[in-house]
């Protein structure tokens, strides 16, 4: 049996309250989005599927916020109003985790490129694949 | 000339408006690189001759505050968008506005002052920001119908 690609990495928000494991390999692909939502939060995106993502604290104190579709569960701690990760529109089987709230990003390569979000409709496919479960 | 600056929080629930007599472009930009407001890529401005309104009805914004506890930062209780910090010094509501969690315009593509103030007493900061922040209220109000 292969030993598996990832490592855990842990992160949360800025009050302590939220905690939650991400789980990456060495080079780690991250969008910077300009749409409305991810301009005012600074969210910077590693996108993964669901069986590489787990909240260990605090699921209780996340407030959820939704707009336009409702698709994607924007998710944040209600006490310091930080987002660590949410279920994006792009990729409702999976999380996106904001690489600015992980505990740290020195062991990575952390490859982050632009994501049109402006024009969210023509580039989402794009994304698809990144929360696709191995088969 | 006034400029009244506005903006708002994601939901809409929180506005601020900035009054200066400064175009955007003569106003600072940055960033500090303090742990709360690198986790957002927050990036702040304010005119020491300015004054800031923070605009919200009753309930709608939750106050954040961490280490020195000296600093109220604003957040929609609705979409968790930082809009402004306050802080109160010799009796004054002293205030900066978040450029990217409120939306203000005339500030795009322009590189933020990286700053960093981890070393300050709390004397030194209040001091700092009682010279280089601005006057500010946080204004109840009834939402729109």
């Amino acid at each position: 049996m292969s030993e598996s690609p990832f490592t855990w990495h842990a992160g949360g928000c800025h009050c302590g309250g939220v905690r939650f494991e991400i789980a990456l390999g060495d080079v780690v692909e991250a969008q910077s989005c300009n749409c409305s939502m991810c301009a005012k939060t600074g969210f910077v995106h590693i996108i993964v599927p669901e069986s590489r993502f787990r909240i260990t604290k605090g699921a209780e104190g996340l407030s959820e916020y939704t707009f336009n579709t409702r698709v994607a569960k924007h998710l944040f701690c209600s006490e310091c109003g930080i987002k660590g990760f949410y279920r994006p529109r792009s990729n409702p089987d999976g999380w996106s985790v904001n690489a600015r709230c992980l505990d740290s990003t020195e062991a990575l390569d952390l490859r982050i490129e632009a994501f049109d979000g402006q024009n969210w409709e023509a580039h989402a496919a794009d994304l698809a694949h990144l929360s696709k479960e191995p088969a | 000339m006034t400029h009244q600056l506005a903006g708002h929080c994601h939901c809409g629930a929180v506005r601020v408006i900035l009054e200066t007599q400064k175009a955007a472009a003569d106003l600072p930009l940055r960033a500090c690189q303090c742990s709360f407001c690198r986790t957002r890529g927050a990036l702040t401005t304010s005119d020491p001759d300015g004054h800031l309104f923070v605009e919200a009805a009753p309930g709608s914004v939750n106050r954040y505050q961490f280490s020195l506890r000296i600093t109220d930062f604003l957040l929609c209780a609705e979409c968790g968008t930082y809009v402004a910090a306050i802080s109160e010094i010799e009796g004054v509501t002293m205030g900066v506005v978040n450029v990217l969690g409120s939306s203000l315009a005339g500030f795009d593509g322009r590189a933020p002052d990286p700053m960093i103030y981890d070393d300050e007493t709390p004397d030194q900061r209040l001091t700092r920001r009682q010279g280089r922040w601005m006057k500010a209220q946080v204004v109840e109000v009834q939402p729109s119908i």
